[in-house]
This record gives C-alpha cells, sequence and structure tokens, in this order.
C-alpha cells in the first residue's frame, strides 16, 4: 500500500510539474530579448525623427541609375561598356529597343519606392510626437517624396501613389496607377509645404532648402506644360534665392566645386565607405561615375572605368567654336592620351570621347573599394543655371510670351559658357525656343535631363529607335504587372 | 496467518514442481571465435536475480531451482533461454548476425531493432573506424541508404551537408543534429567518440516536432562500460594528400592560336605576332595545387567499477589544403570526457563534456577561379598591369600572396543528466545540455596593385576582427514508464518537457591603414579609426523553443507493434498567434515472422512490414514578423556620412515554420539464417508552408532601399517521392575469414506542387549579365537549371538563314559557327522564351557499396559512393576574349562539319554565352570513397610485449572518381536554389594514408 501510494504521490508530482512549465512555457517565449528597434514604436523624439529622415535621404543616391540611364537613353551618347552584352539593360535602353524584362529599370522602379516609402513612413507618423521646428523635417520629407515620385512619373508615366503614408502587402492589387495629373497633384502639394516650411538656408550641407523644393516645383510645372505657374515659382528662386552662377564652369564638377553657389540641390556622395556590386544601391558613392570611367585608364587627372555612356561626336559637334564648356563636358581621349601619354583599352562602341563631368578622378588614400563604386562626385541634381534656362523657357513658351526675360536667363548662362556677352542670343519667339532647348542641351550633356527634355517637348524621335506614342514613358517592369494581379495596365505599346 | 499459509501452500507446490536449490556454473563462449564473453547477463527468467559472466567467461548463480529457465543475454548476440537441469551449463552464444536485438536510441528512449516500427539508418562505430573521417558527417556518404553526403568545398575543415531523402525546402535542408541528447553538430566531434550514428528518415522524428521534418541524427559517444579494466587506445595516421583533378586547360602556345584565330574572326589585329617561343608557358594549376599532409592522433582510456565507467580522449587532427597549404590548413583539438556513475541502484547521474578547438585558413574563393582564366603566357611573377585579361581576372598567385586571414573556435558542449528509477519500470530523466562556442575571425586586407582598374585592386589597406560566442542550453525532463499487462501486452508510455535557449553575441570591427601593410601588424589597435566610417557592429539573437511530448508504444507478444505521439511546440521567432503548433505521428509494425504459418521458415529467419505517418516541422526563419528598423539610412551631410535609420526587410505577420507530412511503408527482411539481409522502403514527403526568403513582392512596398529586403513568406510546397533498398550478405564467415557485402540505393524524386501566386523564385548565378539559371516552379523540382536549349552549331549561312532569328536574345550576329537554339516554345522566334528546364542539381539516385573482407590476421575494406543523373553548370570560365580557355575549344568549330557541339572562336559578342544546355553536364558520378588494407599482428606476440592488439594499416581516400563531369569536383555541390552552379570549387582531396591502431 504504500509503494502504491508513493506512486501516485509522485505521479501527481510529475503532472503537476508539468503543468506549472506549460504555464510558463508560453510566457518564456515572449521574454525574447533582441537589441532592435521595430518600426510601429518609432518616433518618439526628435532625434528618431532625425533619424528617420536621414534614412529617406539615402535613396538619393541610389539615382545614380536614373542619371546614368537617362543619359543612355537620350541620343547623346552610346551605351558603350564592355561588350553587347554587358548589362543587356543598358544596351536595350540605347537602342530603344527596350521590354517589360530590364533588370536596371525593375532596380529604378524599386529604388524610387524605397525612397518614397522611406519619405511616406515620416509622413505617416508625423503626429506622434511634438516638438519645436517638427514642421522643417516633414518638409524635408514631402520634398523628398516629391523628388521621388517625379522621377516615377517621368519615367513610367501613370504610378500608384498613396498620400497618407508606406505602401503595404496588398496594395498592389487595390490601388491603382494614378493618372499622371493626379500623381504630379501630389507632388504640388508636396512641394508647397515644403516652400512654406523650409528656409533657403540648409540646416546641413546636403538637406533640401526652399530654393530646392522651388526649383524642382518650376520643373514640374514645366513638365506639365504649366508655363505661368513655372515662371512665377522659378522666377521668385531666381529673384529671392542666394544662388549665383559659379563663374568657372570647369570648377563647378570638381570636388572643390561641390555645394557651391550655383548649386540648388545636389546628391551627396561619398567614398569613405566601401561597396559591392551586390547592393549598387548601397553605396554612398556614386556608382554612375565608375561606370562611365575610361576602361583601363592610366594617367593624370582620372582613374578607370567602365566605358560606359560614352558621347557621340554628333553630341560633341553640338559645341559652338568658342564655348568653353567643352573641354569640361567632353574628353577626348585620344587628344588627352597624346598629351599626357595617358593609356586605356577601348570597349564597346568605343567613340573615343567620355562624360568628362562625371568620369572618376584620383582618389585619396582613405577611398574604399570597390573602387569603381565608390567614387566621391556629388551629382549636382538642379544647379542655378538648369533653374534659369527653365525660367526662359517658361517665359518664352507661355501664351503671352515674355522673351525678353528668357533672353536675359538664356544669356546670363551663355556668357559664362563663351567667357563674354557677344555670343548672346537675339532672336524671339521659336528660334529663340530652339537656342534654349540647344542650351540646354550642351549647358547640362552628362547629367540625365536631355532624355526627358526631348520627350516633354516632342522631340523624341532625334533618338534613334524612338516610336512616338510608346517610347515617352519606359515599360512597367514585368513582374509588377503580374504582382499586380490585373489591376495595373502596361504601358501603350510594351 | 493466512498470508502464511498460502506461501506455505505455494513452496510446497514450488518444491513438488521444480525440485531442490542447486548452484549452476558454467562458461559463455563465442560460437564462431570461441572465445570466452565477459559481461554476458544471466537472469532467471521473471525475476531479478541474476549475475554476470566475469572476464574469462566464467559464472555462477547459486540458488536456481531445476527446472527454472535462465535467460542468457549479450549485447549483439542472441538471446538464449536454457531449462536448469544440471549444475553446469556451458552456453555458446551465437552473434546476433543481425543485430536484430542491438538497441537503437530513437529519441527520448531506446528500442531493440527488431521492434522499431520507424525507418532508421545506423552507422557503427567500425565503419567510422574504416572511414576515418576527418568530419564524421561524411562516413555518412554511401554508408547509410536515404542519405546524401555533400561537401560544400574539398578545402580543409569546409562545412559538410547532409541531404536525408532529398532536398524538400528551398531554405534549409540539414537534419537536426542530436549528440547524446544535446542538440549538437558533427563537425565539431571527434569521430574515435561515436559509438554509433543512428538516423531517423521518418515520421518517428515527430517526437523532435518542430526540428524533425528534415530527418534527426542521433549520435551516441562512447561512455565506457562497468566492471572492465582500464582500456588504452592509440590511434595515428598520417597522410598525403593530392588533388583529384587538374583541368585541361590551353597551354601558351595553344592559348595564343587560338585567340589569333578569334582575333581574327572579327577581323582585329593579331595579338600575338609570333608564337613559336611561347612554348607550354606558365600552368597555374601547378602553380596553386601542392601535395598536402594529413595527420592525426587520437588516445583514449576506457573502463569502468561496479559504479562508474568512464571514457577520456584526446585527439588533434592538422590537415593542410591540396591548393596553398600555408595559407589552407585546418587544425581540431578535441578533449573528450564522459563518465557514468551510479549514486545508488535507483540514481544515475552521467556528465559528457566535449570540449574542442579549431583553427583555419583559407584561401578566397576565386582563386581557382583566377587560376584558371588567368593567361599561361604570363610568367609566375607578373601582373597583368596592362588590363590584357579585362578587370575580373587577376594574377592568381598575387590574388593568394595578399590572402590573409584566420578563423579560431574554442567551444565546450555536452550535457549533465541525473536518471531516477523510483519504481520498477518508472524513469525519469533531467538533463541539462550545453553548448557555448567562442569564435573569432581576422582577415587582413593589404594595399595592392593588380593592374589596371582590377576590381580586386585596394589603395587601402584595412583589418577586419569579429568575435562572438554562441550560447545553447537545453532542459529537459522525460519519463518512461513500461509495464507488461497479461503477459502478452508490452506498453511504454513516455511523457516529457523540453526547454531551449540559444543566444547569439558577436561583435565586429574594421580598422584601416594597417602599418606597414603587413598582418603582423593587422590589429584594429595599431589602425585608424575614421570617425565617418562605420566600422563597429554587433550582433545578436535570442531564441527560445518550448515542447511538451508524449508517446505511447505498444505491442502484442512483439509481433504487433504501435506507437503514436503527440508533441506541442513554440516557437519565439514567429508573432504570439503563429509560435505553437503540434505535430504528431503514427507508426506500426508486424512482425510476420513471428506468426505460426512462417515461424519455422527455412528462408525467411525475420520478415517485419513498417508504416509511419506524422507530421514534423522545419524551424526556419526568425523575427520574421516583426519589421525592424535595421535598414541602411546613411546619408553625407556637411561632407560626412550620418547614419539614420530605415526600416530592413518587409515583415510578414503571418510567417510560420514549414510542415512536413511524411508516409513510410518499408520491409525488413533476413534471409538464410540472417545472412542476407534487405531493408525497402517506399516514402512520400509532402513538405508544405515552405518559407520562401525574399519572395519577390511588388517594388512599392520600398524593399529596394539600401538594407531593404523582400519578405519571408510562407510560400510554397513541394513533394519528395521515393524509395530505398539496403542490402547487407554475410558471403562468409568461418575462423579465420569472413566477407561482407552491403549495397544500398536511394531513389528520390522531387517536385514543387505549389509557388503562391504562380509565380516562380529564381536564384544562382551564371557568368555576369545573365539571367538567373536556377528556379523554383512548380512542376520542376527545386533549384532545376533554366535555360536555351542548344540545338547543335549552325554550319553554313543557308542554316542561319533557315532559322528564326536569334536576334532577341541580345546579339544580332549570328554566323555559321555559333549556336543554333532550340524554338522551344515553337512561336517562330528565338528568345528567352525558349528557356526551359535543361537540368537538375540534385541526383536521382544515389549508392554505396562496400565490401570488407578478413582474412586471418589480414583485413581489407573498400567502400563506393556513386550518384547518378544529376547535372552542374560549368561556370568557371570567363568569357573574356584574352582569358584563358579549356581545351575542348582545341575541338572547336573552324569550317563546315567540323564541329557540332563547340561553337567557333570570335570576339563578336555573340550569343554563344547565354546560359544554355551548353555549360549544364552530366555530372553523375562513382567515387572510390575508400580502400583499405589492415594487418594484425599476432596476439602471442603482443601478449609479450603488454598489448592486447596492434594493426597497422594503407588505405586511400577518393582514389578514383569516373564522371564525364569536366569541372573539379562534381561531388561539391550543396544548397537548393543556385545548387551545382561551379564557380571553380575547391576539390576534394586525394589521400594516401599510413596509419597504426594500438590497444593496451
Amino acid at each position: 500500500m504504500k509503494v502504491y501510494n508513493q506512486k501516485i504521490k509522485l505521479g501527481v508530482i510529475f503532472i503537476a510539474s508539468l503543468f506549472v512549465l506549460s504555464s510558463c512555457s508560453d510566457d518564456y517565449l515572449d521574454e525574447s530579448k533582441i537589441y532592435a528597434e521595430d518600426s510601429e514604436s518609432y518616433f518618439n523624439s526628435e532625434a528618431d525623427y532625425y533619424n528617420a529622415l536621414v534614412g529617406a535621404y539615402d535613396p538619393l543616391q541610389s539615382t545614380f541609375i536614373n542619371v546614368l540611364m537617362g543619359e543612355i537613353a537620350s541620343n547623346n551618347t552610346l551605351c558603350g561598356g564592355e561588350s553587347a552584352t554587358d548589362v543587356p539593360g543598358y544596351q536595350q535602353i540605347d537602342d530603344m529597343t527596350h521590354t517589360p524584362v530590364n533588370e536596371q529599370l525593375q532596380s529604378l522602379w524599386s529604388w524610387m519606392y524605397g525612397g518614397v516609402n522611406r519619405a511616406a513612413y515620416i509622413i505617416e507618423f508625423q503626429d506622434k510626437t511634438d516638438f519645436i521646428g517638427k514642421e522643417v523635417y516633414i518638409g524635408e520629407a514631402r520634398f523628398l517624396r516629391a523628388y521621388y515620385n517625379f522621377e516615377l512619373v517621368k519615367w513610367f508615366g501613370d504610378i500608384p501613389i498613396k498620400p497618407e503614408g508606406r505602401f503595404t502587402l496588398g496594395d498592389e492589387k487595390t490601388v491603382p496607377r494614378s493618372p499622371k495629373a493626379e500623381v504630379y497633384q501630389l507632388i504640388e502639394e508636396d512641394l508647397k509645404y515644403a516652400i512654406a516650411n523650409l528656409s533657403y538656408m540648409a540646416p546641413q550641407i546636403g538637406r533640401a532648402t526652399k530654393g530646392a523644393a522651388q526649383a524642382l516645383l518650376g520643373k514640374v510645372y514645366l513638365f506639365q506644360n504649366k508655363f505661368i505657374e513655372a515662371s512665377v515659382v522659378l522666377e521668385d528662386v531666381i529673384q529671392n534665392g542666394p544662388y549665383v552662377l559659379e563663374t568657372d564652369y570647369n570648377k563647378i564638377f570638381e570636388f572643390t566645386g561641390e555645394n557651391g553657389t550655383g548649386s540648388v540641390f545636389e546628391v551627396q556622395y561619398t567614398d569613405v565607405e566601401g561597396a559591392g556590386f551586390g547592393c549598387l544601391q548601397c553605396s554612398e558613392g556614386n556608382v554612375a561615375v565608375g561606370f562611365q570611367g575610361v576602361r583601363g585608364y592610366q594617367g593624370d587627372l582620372f582613374t578607370s572605368g567602365f566605358s560606359f555612356n560614352v558621347p557621340t561626336l554628333e553630341m560633341v559637334n553640338q559645341f559652338e567654336i568658342g564655348d568653353n564648356r567643352k573641354d569640361v563636358a567632353i574628353l577626348d581621349i585620344d587628344a588627352w592620351s597624346t598629351t599626357t601619354g595617358a593609356v586605356f583599352t577601348t570597349g564597346y562602341e568605343h567613340t573615343g570621347f567620355f562624360n568628362r563631368k562625371y568620369i572618376p578622378r584620383k582618389r585619396t588614400a582613405n577611398a574604399a573599394g570597390d573602387l569603381n563604386l565608390t567614387n566621391p562626385n556629388n551629382y549636382r541634381a538642379i544647379r542655378f543655371a538648369d533653374v534659369l534656362l527653365m525660367a526662359a523657357e517658361a517665359f518664352n513658351r507661355q501664351a503671352s510670351p515674355k522673351d525678353d526675360k528668357a533672353k536675359t536667363y538664356l544669356n546670363m548662362v551663355r556668357a559664362r559658357a563663351f567667357g563674354n556677352t557677344s555670343n548672346n542670343i537675339s532672336v524671339s519667339g521659336q528660334a529663340l525656343t530652339d537656342a534654349i532647348y540647344h542650351e540646354r542641351r550642351v549647358e547640362l550633356i552628362g547629367e540625365g535631363h536631355h532624355f526627358f527634355d526631348l520627350v516633354r517637348t516632342g522631340r523624341g524621335t532625334s533618338i534613334s529607335g524612338f516610336n512616338t506614342g510608346k517610347n515617352e514613358v519606359f515599360p512597367i517592369p514585368l513582374q509588377e504587372i503580374q504582382f499586380s494581379q490585373g489591376n495595373w495596365n502596361q504601358n501603350t505599346g510594351y | 496467518m493466512r498470508k502464511q499459509i498460502s506461501l506455505f501452500i505455494f513452496l510446497l507446490f514450488a518444491v513438488y514442481s521444480f525440485g531442490q536449490k542447486i548452484t549452476v556454473k558454467g562458461v559463455i563462449t563465442d560460437e564462431s571465435t570461441k572465445d570466452p564473453l565477459p559481461g554476458v547477463n544471466i537472469i532467471v527468467k521473471n525475476t531479478t536475480t541474476g549475475t554476470q559472466t566475469d572476464f574469462d567467461g566464467n559464472y555462477s548463480l547459486a540458488n536456481v531451482s531445476a527446472g527454472t529457465v535462465l535467460v542468457y543475454s549479450f549485447v549483439g548476440y542472441q538471446t538464449k533461454e536454457v531449462i536448469v537441469k544440471e549444475s553446469t551449463i556451458n552456453v555458446v552464444m551465437r552473434e546476433d548476425s543481425q543485430q536484430l536485438e542491438e538497441v537503437v536510441i530513437v529519441g527520448y528512449g531506446k528500442q531493440k531493432r527488431k521492434d522499431i516500427t520507424g525507418s532508421v539508418s545506423l552507422v557503427s562505430e567500425e565503419t567510422l573506424d574504416i572511414l576515418k573521417p576527418i568530419d564524421a558527417t561524411t562516413a555518412l556518404q554511401g554508408t547509410s541508404s536515404g542519405v546524401a553526403v555533400n561537401l560544400s568545398s574539398g578545402a580543409p575543415g569546409a562545412k559538410v551537408n547532409i541531404l536525408i531523402r532529398g532536398v524538400s525546402s528551398n531554405t534549409n535542408n540539414q537534419p537536426l543534429t542530436i549528440v547524446d541528447g544535446y542538440e549538437g553538430d558533427l563537425n565539431s566531434i571527434n569521430p574515435n567518440d561515436i559509438e554509433s550514428i543512428t538516423i531517423l528518415k521518418d515520421a518517428q522524428a515527430a517526437i523532435y516536432g518542430i526540428k524533425g521534418a528534415n530527418g534527426v541524427v542521433l549520435v551516441t559517444t562512447k561512455i565506457g562500460k562497468n566492471n572492465k579494466v582500464p582500456t588504452v587506445k592509440y590511434d595515428t595516421y598520417s597522410a598525403v594528400q593530392q588533388t583529384t583533378r587538374k583541368l585541361k586547360y590551353l597551354n601558351a602556345t595553344e592559348y595564343a592560336l587560338v585567340l589569333n584565330e578569334a582575333y581574327a574572326a572579327s577581323g582585329q589585329a593579331l595579338p600575338f605576332a609570333n608564337i613559336s617561343q611561347l612554348g607550354k608557358g606558365t600552368n597555374w594549376q601547378n602553380q596553386l595545387f601542392n601535395d598536402a599532409m594529413l595527420i592525426n592522433h587520437n588516445i583514449s582510456l576506457s573502463g569502468g567499477g561496479e559504479n562508474v565507467k568512464y571514457y577520456i580522449s584526446a585527439s588533434r587532427t592538422e590537415q593542410d589544403g591540396i591548393i596553398a597549404k600555408e595559407k589552407s590548413n585546418f587544425i581540431r583539438n578535441n578533449i573528450k570526457l564522459n563518465l557514468g556513475v551510479d549514486i545508488s541502484e535507483k540514481l544515475n547521474f552521467s556528465l559528457i563534456a566535449n570540449y574542442f578547438t579549431s583553427a583555419s585558413q583559407g584561401v578566397d574563393g576565386s582563386l581557382l577561379f583566377n587560376g584558371l582564366n588567368y593567361a599561361p603566357t604570363f610568367g609566375v611573377d607578373e601582373d597583368d598591369t596592362n588590363n590584357f585579361l579585362g578587370i575580373e581576372v587577376v594574377n592568381p598567385l598575387s590574388l593568394l600572396k595578399n590572402t590573409f586571414g584566420e578563423n579560431n573556435g574554442n567551444g565546450i558542449e555536452g550535457n549533465f543528466s541525473l536518471n531516477y528509477k523510483p519504481i520498477d519500470g518508472l524513469s525519469i530523466t533531467t538533463r541539462l545540455g550545453y553548448k557555448i562556442y567562442n569564435e573569432k575571425q581576422r582577415s587582413f586586407f593589404p594595399t595592392y596593385d593588380y593592374g589596371a582598374s582590377k576590381v580586386y585592386n585596394r589603395t587601402q589597406s584595412s583589418v577586419y576582427q569579429f568575435k562572438a560566442t554562441s550560447t545553447r542550453v537545453n532542459l529537459e525532463t522525460f519519463a518512461t514508464y513500461k509495464k507488461t499487462f497479461s503477459e502478452d501486452h508490452n506498453t511504454t508510455f513516455t511523457v516529457g518537457t523540453s526547454v531551449q535557449n540559444d543566444l547569439f553575441d558577436g561583435i565586429y570591427a574594421t580598422g584601416f591603414d594597417v602599418p606597414n601593410n603587413s598582418y603582423s601588424f593587422a590589429d584594429i589597435s595599431l589602425t585608424n579609426l575614421q570617425s565617418d566610417q562605420r566600422s563597429f557592429n554587433t550582433g545578436n539573437g535570442d531564441i527560445r523553443l518550448t515542447a511538451f511530448f508524449a508517446r505511447a508504444q505498444y505491442n502484442y507478444k512483439g509481433k504487433y507493434l504501435f506507437s503514436g505521439l503527440i508533441r506541442r511546440d513554440g516557437a519565439s521567432v514567429f508573432a504570439k498567434d503563429k509560435r505553437v503548433d503540434n505535430f504528431w505521428s503514427i507508426t506500426s509494425g508486424w512482425r510476420i515472422s513471428d506468426e505460426d504459418f512462417l515461424k519455422d521458415n527455412e528462408t525467411i529467419s525475420f520478415l517485419k512490414l513498417r508504416a509511419s505517418y506524422g507530421t514534423l516541422g522545419n524551424l526556419v526563419g526568425d523575427n520574421l514578423y516583426r519589421s525592424l528598423l535595421n535598414g541602411e539610412g546613411t546619408y553625407v551631410f556637411d561632407g560626412s556620412l550620418v547614419d539614420g535609420t530605415a526600416q530592413g526587410g518587409l515583415p510578414n505577420p503571418q510567417a510560420t515554420w514549414e510542415t512536413a507530412e511524411k508516409l513510410d511503408i518499408g520491409l525488413d527482411v533476413n534471409l538464410f539464417d540472417d545472412k542476407l539481409s534487405i531493408v525497402v522502403d517506399y516514402f512520400e514527403e509532402t513538405r508544405k508552408d515552405l518559407l520562401i526568403q525574399n519572395f519577390p513582392v511588388s517594388g512599392i512596398f520600398g524593399s529596394g532601399a539600401p538594407g531593404g529586403a523582400n519578405p519571408t513568406v510562407n510560400a510554397g510546397s513541394s513533394k519528395n517521392t521515393g524509395a530505398e533498398l539496403a542490402l547487407n550478405y554475410k558471403v562468409l564467415k568461418t575462423d579465420n575469414t569472413t566477407v561482407n557485402l552491403s549495397y544500398n540505393v536511394t531513389y528520390v524524386k522531387n517536385n514543387v506542387t505549389e509557388v503562391l501566386g504562380g509565380a516562380f523564385v529564381e536564384g544562382g548565378a551564371f557568368a555576369i549579365g545573365n539571367l538567373a539559371p536556377s528556379r523554383m516552379e512548380v512542376g520542376q523540382p527545386i533549384g532545376y537549371f533554366y535555360g536555351l536549349t542548344t540545338d547543335g552549331i549552325f554550319q553554313n549561312q543557308t542554316e542561319v538563314d533557315a532559322h528564326p532569328s536569334q536576334a532577341a536574345l541580345g546579339s544580332n550576329i549570328t554566323s555559321p559557327g555559333d549556336i543554333r537554339y532550340k524554338d522551344v516554345n515553337n512561336d517562330g522566334v528565338i528568345d528567352f522564351n525558349d528557356r526551359s528546364n535543361i537540368g537538375n542539381p540534385q541526383a536521382d539516385f544515389y549508392m554505396g557499396f562496400n565490401i570488407s573482407a578478413k582474412y586471418k590476421n589480414w583485413d581489407f575494406t573498400t567502400y563506393l559512393y556513386a550518384e547518378i543523373g544529376k547535372d552542374m553548370v560549368r561556370n568557371f570560365e570567363r568569357f573574356l576574349p584574352n582569358v584563358n580557355k579549356p581545351n575542348y575549344y582545341l575541338g572547336r568549330w573552324i569550317g563546315q562539319g567540323t564541329s557540332n557541339s563547340i561553337p567557333r572562336l570570335t570576339n563578336d559578342a555573340t550569343n554563344n554565352k547565354l546560359f544554355s544546355d551548353f555549360f549544364v553536364e552530366d555530372a553523375s558520378f562513382l567515387r572510390m570513397q575508400n580502400i583499405q588494407i589492415g594487418y594484425n599482428l599476432s596476439e602471442d606476440l603482443l601478449s609479450k610485449v603488454g598489448l592486447s592488439k596492434l594493426r597497422v594499416y594503407t588505405s586511400i581516400n577518393n582514389l578514383f572518381t569516373l564522371t564525364k563531369y569536366t569541372g573539379f569536383d562534381p561531388t561539391v555541390n550543396g544548397g537548393a536554389i543556385g545548387a551545382g552552379i561551379d564557380y571553380g570549387t575547391y576539390p576534394s582531396a586525394k589521400q594516401f594514408l599510413l596509419g597504426l591502431n594500438v590497444t593496451f
């Protein structure tokens, strides 16, 4: 009987202990501790807003692909590279044979939406914590969202937008591609908020200013042919902003010219952190610069690169005699090699010319590798010369043109280019429009604007292989169409 | 009073029936060797009265009644029952050839092999002794049916992958490894310490619930035996190692000729004006490969007293790499202490401890790639300064010279276990398992200029250092109660609980500008830490698991066997409402040979039918439900880097683990007095909720931003179907000769049955700029190769003109001599839509064959291993005009009718370099893993010098590999999506061993 009792006792203890363990076990799982911040419980202090804002600036660095691929798409350059199959996505866009299956277009789409979501993350939580000066953070966040959305609408036309915040899983099946007009409306609202809340002086170099927001808004109006609105906002920034043209065009594109007096908005890069091909968008350097460098180059001033995006002779010939910008914008490698003894090898579609503004310069010993992917050259996203030429165009193309004003701004740019006023333009009307277009092309060559200038002014056909009614925008990546399960239609012609 | 009366009556009856009590004595010997057997258990049937034989096989048991039955049992021998008739009973015991009586660990319990109702494979100490694996995992290759073992690389210390019954998951296919009850790894264990390895392949493993789906490898280490004199064993071997293969590449003259032809074909100036002086040039493979040594020492002491048993060992393995041995090597030291103490009859304590240290150096993964592609016309010390070979190929010796790094690790693992048997049949075990592993790494990246704009160039030196500690603690308590009802109904109940915590804590840092650009100064303390460089980081993890389980086993007369179990698992890595689930399984067996109609069958000595079904989990994914701010949000303000915050991977609150449903039907047959044993199994596994990492979702969610990632989603299902057969034939067994043959073969077919949204998942990489070559897609095996199909070579322009244009593939150049691609979808256009299944990296069949023989003092063994029906991708060629090429290009197309498989040479951008079946090769192979001859010195001789055993042997590992594959090593594989793509992997070594085993 004693043994039997003992059995029961043991059994009870054992089973009881199991129950005790059982009830604490689920709590035990909850106690798991990892040192990590959760996105939904963030924005508790000014520092949180600041940190998230830094995160929203970060994807600006991935716009290197917009600049590089935008330039390749235009008639300024050929794709180049190592061979005809080196980065097929670029090669196809150069030849206007691109399809919805294009790795680089897919990257551009997802990287820009990366930017949109990071900016929207702050906007979504804008009311969570109050502190003095919050409107500056929100203003910058809205500027950035506008910047990214503007890139997307330029490249793809109608795009899905979500004014209230981030996209969440499932939205791809319910949120439609908003018509361009609606996208532009959101961009305008974001920029107007930024203009109202930012000042001309940035709290830190690299952050967006009122001037940057105004210039971008002017550009956004121009893209919609809203010339009056464009002229008003651009005139405002010209008259009231702190910008003056840098007298030496050459200086602008050297390291010493970064964030200079003519810089309205500049994407910041550095070479102190390494990068690899596995995550180009993670590089803190300007990836486009290495891609455009001279293949196998050894010699003065520059370092080597992958020989993409090589200017054509036709483009080079656009420079008028006496235009000081030519030798700044274009590197004639054969001539350079002859005078300096530099050596190089040739890649695919070798023209002998390189985009000198953005080819790799000699680096400091602190530069981190892969050196091809970490060039520290800032991208001068909006230059004052661009603002002046946009203003000129806006005044010239509005219903009742103000050509004198247009000529004034155009000739400011030309006077710097030639170092005198004897090359000033005096024509009016359509001839002036053409002169402004031409000036934009040579002033801004290599900076990724020309393709979109051609398209928005109906001159796309000057690009070989361009189909009107199709190539004004690029195809939505095929995967995206598939994910939307019928919610999004492909662009016409693709 | 009544009690006494009944006792009296009972005794009277007993005396009447069984007569007088006597003392029984005798000697027990082995049937074949005639040697006395020590340690044999003798008990009076149905009592606890009994004894054991002494060292000379003698026993004596007093107070035995005549007519009672004595049961003689000994591990590995058939149990014998003898009715007591006289006082001397000498018993000859027969080795249980099929080891049906062998006790097998099956997870929270043990079972005799004949009672097992699941599918298990066993690898014994003998197999490990013969194969001398450096990592015990390699001993499973070819020796156990259903198990495939692949090296991730042939480099010393490289990870070895185990695959049980094929690839089911695209994330993790590694089985759970349990060593003496704690969760461990085979690579930290000294193979000499292992007593046996059991592999649970079917639903029986459901007792391990959330971690059981990939199968379970149960390792038992040696712990000594009670009442055994101390035995000291010393084992050593040393070996010379060579590469199993070098690839046939062009020598300098051939290379120059081939290049000239390609340039001529493109209308370019010839790069080599004079080829007569070139000769053979530099053979870069000969520069890289070397003979290397391998040395192992192992010493152990084991034995036991009445209440204590112990096993202590120490070992050291040193292996140099067959490539650049000064920078590629591995050292492991182990110290093992296993101790068992019987505190009382009811209470037992055991300690298992394994201390290990490892040190390794490795070469750059692209070393062989550079060795193959670097031109033979360059001198040994010559860098490609002028960019002749493009930016991605550099002098491999320079690369080697600039490779510096070492990994060091040490750890201790094991468990403390307390076993309490309060009453007859009940056993309660509590054990604390632990594993602490400290790891440190140091890598030095000196500045070096390999030539203009080479991607390997470094202008700033740096040193990376990493230190981390992983800790695992596991507390388990379980109770087993055994009871037999009405003689024939045998039941065993097990209930238990398990709590586990895995912690990780690491710190990483990089310092720049190493003094003197030298490894001797490569320490962060001597470097510059630039404030705007993100050079510090930490990592941490905390995974918690809890489980409860219960199992009931029942058999009727050992003939009809059933077992059912249920396990509830919780894991902290999933969302609160997704972290708990139940797993279960049922297994059953029918020992047909115990039925009357088969009992006395002459041919069939044993026959058992088994069936099992159940659900198991595969724990993959960590914190998938949380949206963490671990993205990269770094930008430049005021000219300096500023770290902000950003979301990392997209969260998936719905994520949960993968689950498997496993079915197994098997038959165990022994024929001809157990001479031939056959094990056949048919199996099916459906793996659901496959966790697909980085599952493609729309870009609008922002996962493309730096440090972002797509969510991990339970987005697929796959099904494995297959069969295995294992044969063992004891050809001969006489006093001085034994011959044993065994063979096993496994067939497994994987088929993806669902991918969410009908999409596919792709991965892997081929050359540069090609579309992803590997896919997971419904109706196809996981990770199959997806590319273009070739249809010979265009022989002339007419053929080119007759074929649809291939321009949509990227190049509009198509000439005679170029590859003709098949219009697979028959739409009249050749484009990327013509890609289809062109190969599978997972073998259809894998098999092992073993012969072992003994004649007098000689022994001979060989193991062969084969995989049939697997493909690999030749991805070690770089398609640049001037790099060196494999010598198959000598058979290239040079005019009509010259070749219909190898395209012409040209520098034009043709479509010939696209991913197609031209680059996919049949990588089926047969490898002689081991051949060994040993000699045992005679015992008479040895006893004079105080030794009990001395064996010398010579052995060759990987003597030959028969394969059509042209890469280095068809056995190197790994992963799921992206497996089988060969970048020029470090091949396995051929090893010539000389060894010695001594027992004192």
